[in-house]
């Protein structure tokens, strides 16, 4: 999947340079980028390639989102997680003459006019202003808080997100309980925390957490041969033609239990109990762990709704970015998940799929 | 049924003939976390996701006999965790109330056609219900600092009226004296009716509506007749 979407990318840019689809360099247009995850990397490189001159502004300190932040995946083989890419593009980015990036930036305007013009306030606190042709939100999503969900998350030390695993494991390489640094023995993940949830208002489906529990759990195996692990889950969604492979090589090692427990507890000795209806037996079953892991849904950005509404773009019913209304709303694009959920290696095929409309878009003009 | 043990042909099912029913059971993701919230799943392998999945399916003579509706308690836990807000609680309801009544399980179809009937589910009889009242009333009395203690039954333009759980007055009377004691302690102006008394409501749990609107009708005429300013009615 990751391979081909890149290679896809490439050979999209490349033959629509030999056919003269579209000019191969565009040194008078500039684009700012709102965002410098995943999605904002891809199409600030893509775009520069055609030497155009990108302004990619970063509300964090640091650069690379949330994906970033993720462990590799793999075991004696790549299971294609996309973790690596994203400092692959990293790199790429900032090395690039064509790419300014700003990092810790507060946008504090951005009007419509020919162009864009741009105000904001850099991490020096001294104002910047700039004109753009092209804006391209790629403002990305908002895990899911769980601390309103009755599984303990701030309550209990060892109830932990998808997120904060992802970290765990790229810092320390083993999974540890916040509580007491102790190594676990007992892992429980459960899913669809926050997705598909009429209550919320989350109809969707997340799409990138069962992947992203399966192959932790795979990896936790991998590291510590005797950890017991337990997925609550509701259905494996398997998204990717590569997933039935992964889900074929883990499912056997873990316990897959087709439920979501009810309520959690933390016991005198300080492990997590878990009551849930354990279908095979047909029975309410109480069980301990050391660690739980809530796999946390990809919800909207809503940082992004003020600066999606001065330029023109309205949210769907989900209130991701839709996608609809860019077309009435010329010069604006969005890439990654300010659209909708998206696993790294889709984002990165949306945001060069963005990164040619926006030069189509540029060609057009020019006509 | 405990549970179904003939199997099902899928291909058979009458698909979607209950979906007019009200409770959103098309949007359960059978996700399960009512059968793991629920204090009574797994009693008879009981689970409530099976339920809304049997209704989904329409399968309404196979939920309809099955002993399973009539294990739940109806107390909501289910409908509150549920992230389709499905209602579970009605969905229950609704399937005891296409049981013939004279299959409803034994002592709710007694119990609520003996209230029906006498005003309480045990047909105690008013005046042994106000001697029972008067004489735990004396027992509070003969403890220090209660000794002005009285009942006051049936008294007009009280601020709080009471219903009484039958229990109350036949297994647990000991029972009444704790919150009587915070009312005498608080000076609170309260009242007992001496008819119609009953705070159980078994026309809720057995899915019959007109029972249900007899009873709570019987104690709103209570409140009008003692002109009570508020209720207090405790099941």
């Amino acid at each position: 999947m990751l391979f081909r979407s890149i290679t896809i990318v490439k050979w999209i840019m490349s033959a629509k340079r030999d056919q003269g689809g579209i000019e191969s360099r565009m040194p008078d247009k500039k684009v700012l980028i709102i965002g410098s995850g995943v999605a904002g990397l891809t199409t600030a490189i893509e775009l520069a390639k055609f030497d155009v001159k990108v302004v990619l502004i970063e509300k964090e300190k640091t650069v690379g989102g949330y994906a970033r932040q993720f462990t590799c995946k793999a075991t004696d083989d790549c299971v294609k997680c996309g973790a690596c890419i994203v400092e692959e593009k990293i790199d790429a980015a900032v090395s690039h003459p064509n790419i300014t990036i700003y990092s810790g930036v507060c946008l504090t305007d951005i009007v419509k006019k020919d162009g864009f013009a741009i105000s904001f306030v850099d991490r020096n606190h001294e104002k910047q202003a700039c004109e753009v042709d092209a804006v391209v939100m790629a403002t990305g999503f908002q895990p899911f808080d769980p601390i309103d969900k009755p599984f303990g998350y701030k309550r209990f030390d060892d109830v932990i997100t998808n997120l904060d695993l992802e970290k765990r494991l790229r810092q320390d390489g083993v999974v540890k309980r916040p509580s007491d640094g102790s190594v676990p023995k007992k892992i429980a993940f459960i899913q669809c925390v926050g997705s598909r949830d009429s209550s919320l208002n989350h109809l969707w489906c997340s799409k990138v957490c069962c992947g992203s529990a399966l192959r932790m759990a795979r990896l936790i195996k991998f590291r510590e041969k005797s950890m017991e692990i337990s997925v609550f889950y509701i259905d494996v969604q398997s998204f990717g033609k590569d997933f039935q492979n992964n889900y074929d090589l883990i499912k056997d090692q873990v316990r897959m239990i087709r439920a979501i427990p009810g309520d959690v507890f933390l016991t005198d000795d300080r492990k997590i109990k878990l009551e849930y209806y354990l279908p095979a037996l047909r029975k309410q079953t109480e069980e301990l762990f050391d660690l739980v892991v809530l796999s946390v849904g990809i919800t909207p950005n809503r940082n992004a709704d003020p600066i999606a509404e001065k330029i023109g773009l309205k949210s769907t019913g989900s209130e991701f970015l839709d996608e609809q209304s860019m077309v009435s709303a010329p010069g604006v694009f969005a890439a990654g998940t300010a659209t909708g959920p998206k696993s790294i290696t889709e984002s990165i095929a949306d945001a060069g799929r963005v990164a040619l409309d926006v030069l189509n878009y540029f060609q057009t003009q020019h006509n | 049924m405990t549970e179904t043990d003939k199997m099902i042909d899928m291909n058979n099912l009458n698909r979607g003939c209950l979906r007019s029913w009200p409770h959103s059971q098309d949007y359960c993701i059978t996700c399960g976390v009512c059968s793991s919230s629920c204090p009574v799943s797994g009693i008879d392998g009981f689970d409530p996701r099976k339920i809304v999945r049997m209704v989904s399916l329409g399968m309404q003579e196979e939920i309809v006999s099955s002993r399973w509706p009539w294990i739940c308690t109806m107390c909501a836990k289910c409908e509150n965790v549920c992230p389709m807000e499905v209602d579970i609680p009605g969905l229950i309801r609704k399937i005891r109330s296409l049981r013939d009544r004279d299959k409803v399980p034994g002592i709710l179809h007694k119990g609520l056609d003996m209230a029906i009937q006498t005003g309480n589910n045990l047909g105690l009889p008013q005046e042994d219900f106000v001697f029972i009242l008067q004489d735990v009333g004396e027992e509070i009395a003969q403890e220090p600092g209660f000794e002005d203690f009285v009942v006051p039954v049936d008294k007009i333009g009280a601020n709080i009226l009471t219903t009484i759980h039958n229990k109350l007055v036949n297994t647990h009377t000991d029972d009444l004296k704790h919150w009587w004691k915070i009312f005498f302690a608080a000076k609170e102006d309260w009242t007992v009716p001496s008819i119609n008394w009953e705070g159980t409501n078994w026309g809720l749990f057995t899915g019959d509506d007109e029972k249900m609107r007899i009873m709570a009708g019987r104690v709103a005429e209570n409140m009008e007749r003692l002109q009570a300013k508020n209720l207090l009615w405790p099941e």
